[in-house]
């Protein structure tokens, strides 16, 4: 098996995706609070991902290697974040563009999650839905890169796709939010 | 709209758990910002002489066919001060500029001195000045002194289409030639050319010509930082 794929710090992050995961889908009469715990678990997975692979593209401008991530196979780091042509949007790292994006979306979800009555509430709600929808096209464009344009393309970069698919859980858990609210079942005891 | 109006009707909490959020935020961002500054901290990258090199990949000619290029696959990072180890002499040109025409046969006499122990690097550009398209084809006639284009100042060949490109000064290049872009540029700080910077063997910038401008030529500063010449 590909040494990348069986990673310990992979595997937490996939278990973290796994538990927002269930928070997202799990049925009970907490349902909202349940959404918004899902909300804020997949952005804290997403923040500590880009966190993580601002360590590795530190690591590897300094070092021109890492072992926190392999440079070999699909499935791997180094060709993705160790290429000086695509590993930063204007000079910026990508790192630090999930970690600033993630900050943003961790802040909506943890206000919604500590008062889901304020009377802003309704307004950070759809802040929550169009910041998660304004970072799909990054996604898009990342994904795109990673598997046609970097050097011996196609990689996979398993940290990065860990945050894209936070930022795909997000949006998902701020979609059944945004139904539960329309629908009127926006307090837990109105099911 | 009606229900959704009854859901909000419903009271908050007293504090305003903004400022609550906030602080949270603060907290893991600076836990994180430790972690990264503690693990990996962030390297100073820039052409600057003591920052480390701006890394490119680009297509380079090396005589016989275009090859992709990564800068940062020259640099030996276990290399320390005082140890022997491969220097790095990075040079731009725009093959109609002028004064990049004249360094050509500097540049063979650098080669011809520390080739053994430097690895050199031509990085060519287009500056935004008529005349000064310059095609793959160009490119490769510049480097390896062969024909393209004609002496009758036409605007065709190098040196801004005054010359043919098999009388540039100075011998045939043996190294590689990359193809530049206005982001490499960007990236290195680079306004005119030529421009050249010597590079530790690790991708340090140990000299940077815009810095010692009117007081050290590249000549003695190859002579004083790398030494030992052939």
């Amino acid at each position: 098996m590909n040494d990348s794929l069986t990673d310990p710090v992979l595997i937490i992050f996939i278990l973290g995706l796994a538990f927002s995961s269930y928070l997202m889908l799990s049925n009970n009469d907490k349902k909202t609070t349940m959404l918004l715990m899902s909300s804020l678990s997949f952005s804290v997975v997403g923040i500590m991902s880009s966190a993580y692979t601002y360590i590795i593209h530190n690591k590897m401008v300094v070092q021109g290697s890492t072992s926190f991530c392999s440079s070999e196979g699909i499935v791997q780091c180094g060709s993705v974040i160790g290429d000086p042509q695509w590993n930063n949007l204007f000079g910026i790292p990508w790192g630090i563009f999930g970690i600033l994006s993630f900050s943003v979306l961790i802040f909506l979800s943890l206000c919604l999650y500590l008062d889901k009555h304020a009377k802003w509430s309704e307004d950070y709600l759809n802040y929550s839905w169009w910041a998660g929808i304004a970072g799909l096209p990054f996604v898009a464009l990342l994904i795109i890169i990673e598997l046609t344009q970097v050097e011996d393309a196609p990689h996979i970069c398993p940290f990065c796709t860990i945050a894209h698919i936070s930022l795909i859980g997000y949006v998902g858990s701020i979609y059944f939010l945004r139904i539960r609210r329309n629908m009127g079942k926006w307090s837990e005891n109105e099911g | 709209m009606a229900r959704r109006r009854k859901t909000l009707t419903q009271k908050g909490r007293d504090d305003d758990v903004r400022i609550i959020a906030g602080f949270v935020l603060g907290s893991i961002l600076t836990v994180i910002m430790l972690l990264v500054v503690i693990i990996a901290p962030p390297a100073t990258i820039g052409p600057s002489e003591g920052e480390l090199a701006p890394d490119f990949s680009a297509d380079a000619y090396n005589g016989i066919n275009w090859q992709n290029f990564k800068l940062s696959d020259t640099f030996d990072y276990e290399w320390e001060e005082g140890e022997e180890g491969e220097w790095i002499l990075i040079q731009f040109i725009d093959t109609d500029c002028p004064y990049c025409w004249s360094e050509g046969e500097t540049m063979s006499e650098l080669y011809a001195q520390w080739s053994d122990s430097v690895e050199f690097i031509t990085v060519t550009v287009e500056l935004s000045i008529n005349n000064h398209d310059s095609d793959r084809a160009e490119v490769e006639a510049f480097r390896d002194k062969t024909s393209y284009g004609t002496d009758e100042n036409d605007g065709d060949g190098c040196n801004s289409g005054r010359d043919n490109c098999i009388n540039r000064p100075g011998t045939e290049h043996n190294w590689n030639y990359i193809e530049g872009s206005s982001s490499i540029m960007k990236d290195w700080e680079v306004t005119g050319t030529p421009f050249l910077a010597i590079l530790k063997p690790d991708g340090y910038v140990a000299w940077n010509q815009y810095e010692n401008l009117g007081e050290e030529d590249i000549e003695s500063a190859m002579e004083r930082i790398v030494g030992g010449s052939q």
